[in-house]
């Protein structure tokens, strides 16, 4: 302590020796203020320069002036040894850069949200345009959306696969309508859109159909069955034109009108005008194609006026139109 | 339908459902395509060969139909007018779908909006933060 004080005394002699040099004032005291010109001051107070004085920068009422901003200051060299060796909290360049983030942890911080976003986008297919928010968000848009349109390409493989590629490719299909017993029509058109039920969008449609029958006419038509459909499909493939579209007894008339027989084509004859007269028109079309004696021409020829007052057989244009699924008995893609 | 779950309080507009299960059966089938045609004039052919033509108010998942300014034609070719008209889902067979809707925009942006309102009732108490976010 002796010593100090020694060193002090030293130094503040030095000082008190340069003070004199510079100044024409003789008394040895630090604090020279008045007398001394500004410059003289500032020096003393600057760290940096060669004049400073310790004792005048700690009694003067301003702090001194730091060499650098945000510099550390000690409040003694204890203080700094220990900060030197790196005790805790020392202010690393990691430590540094923490504090800085926790203070600003509230803040959302684009550069957070740039590093969330490449997360995300690594992680899953997110559909969403918009990504822009928290990471809650995410979590539920990350399954991929299932709606109609998407469930179209997924049916590959299964029956509806198979119309799938009808839309994909621009097939032109026919879709069979049902009534509530039996077939109603066909419709010729082009896919956009179908369903799980087998709703169905289609455009440039042509809908060939038959009005529905009344009374006796319905009592005795027989009952639609896939062979009969087939045959009907055939028969109306066969003749082309406005076919009637309906069932028919094809197997008993072809058989029949094929075997020539006289005795039949009465027969059959007498039980047209009770049967379904769709039946009678295409074992008509039939008859013309197949039998040509008289007989059958006669028959047909009585039979051509017959079935016109019911029944009758409807082509339209439709330039865009929805099937409910649970109409449509099948669907025929059409070849190319 | 009854409301059920997470729902937005507002009331719903006149193209939204009000639960969860209609919402979902519609985004899955072609019904979406109907219910975009909402507001058009179109002819809907019956089960029964009758037709009803007129503006389409409303269609649920179901495939009911309300329609209002009705021409109604039966099956013998016998109209009638009619204001309000509501068609079970089941005796539709048909609907005819005006000339100028395009079919696959319609689908997309009915899915869309549903896809809006479905993310609106979800993030409920949330929405608060999308504004401050999203700048």
């Amino acid at each position: 302590m002796d010593e100090r004080e020694r060193k002090s005394v030293k130094s503040d002699s030095k000082k008190t020796e340069t003070a004199p040099c510079s100044s024409s004032a003789s008394a040895p005291e630090q604090p020279k203020t008045d007398s001394k010109p500004g410059d003289d001051d500032e020096l003393k107070i600057d760290i940096c320069s060669d004049k400073f004085d310790p004792l005048l920068a700690l009694y003067s009422p301003t702090a001194p002036p730091l060499p650098f901003p945000n510099i550390k200051c000690f409040n003694n060299v204890a203080e700094y040894e220990s900060f030197l060796k790196g005790g805790r909290g020392r202010a690393k360049p990691e430590n540094v850069e923490k504090k800085r983030r926790k203070a600003m942890k509230g803040v959302a911080d684009p550069e957070r949200i740039e590093r969330l976003k490449n997360l995300m986008v690594k992680k899953t297919e997110s559909e969403e345009g918009e990504s822009s928010s928290g990471t809650t968000q995410r979590k539920r848009k990350q399954r991929p959306q299932k709606n109609v349109l998407t469930r179209m390409p997924l049916c590959k493989g299964s029956p509806l696969g198979e119309l799938y590629r009808c839309v994909e490719e621009r097939i032109r299909v026919k879709v069979h309508i049902r009534t509530f017993k039996g077939l109603r029509g066909v419709c010729s058109g082009f896919v956009v859109a179908f369903d799980k039920f087998w709703n169905m969008a289609l455009v440039d449609v042509d809908e060939t159909y038959r009005e529905p029958l009344f009374g006796e006419a319905f009592y005795h038509e027989k009952a639609l069955t896939v062979s009969r459909l087939f045959e009907k499909l055939n028969l109306q493939e066969g003749s082309g034109g406005d076919e009637p579209v309906k069932k028919q007894e094809a197997e008993q008339k072809s058989s029949k009108h094929q075997s020539g027989d006289a005795k039949t084509t009465p027969k059959s004859c007498s039980a047209q005008p009770t049967s379904v007269k769709g039946d009678s028109r295409t074992a008509e079309s039939k008859l013309l194609q197949e039998v040509e004696t008289t007989q059958g021409k006669h028959k047909v020829s009585l039979k051509a006026q017959g079935p016109q007052t019911y029944g009758r057989v409807h082509t339209r244009h439709i330039n865009q139109l929805f099937i409910r699924g649970e109409n449509v008995v099948l669907v025929n893609p059409q070849p190319l | 339908m009854e409301s059920e779950g997470a729902e937005s309080s507002v009331p719903a507009p006149v193209e939204v459902f009000s639960s969860i299960r209609e919402r979902t059966i519609a985004e899955n089938s072609m019904v979406v395509l109907l219910q975009g045609l909402q507001g058009e004039v179109t002819t809907v052919d019956l089960r029964n060969e009758s037709t009803a033509r007129g503006r389409v108010i409303s269609v649920d998942a179901f495939m009911n139909i309300r329609l209002a300014d009705v021409l109604y034609r039966d099956r013998r070719d016998q109209l009638t007018r009619l204001q309000d008209l509501f068609v079970t889902g089941r005796n539709v067979r048909y609907v005819h779908i005006p000339d100028h809707v395009d079919i696959m925009k319609t689908i997309q942006n009915q899915l869309s909006k549903i896809h809006r309102v479905r993310n609106f009732a979800s993030e409920g108490g949330g929405r608060k933060e999308f504004p401050k976010k999203t700048k």
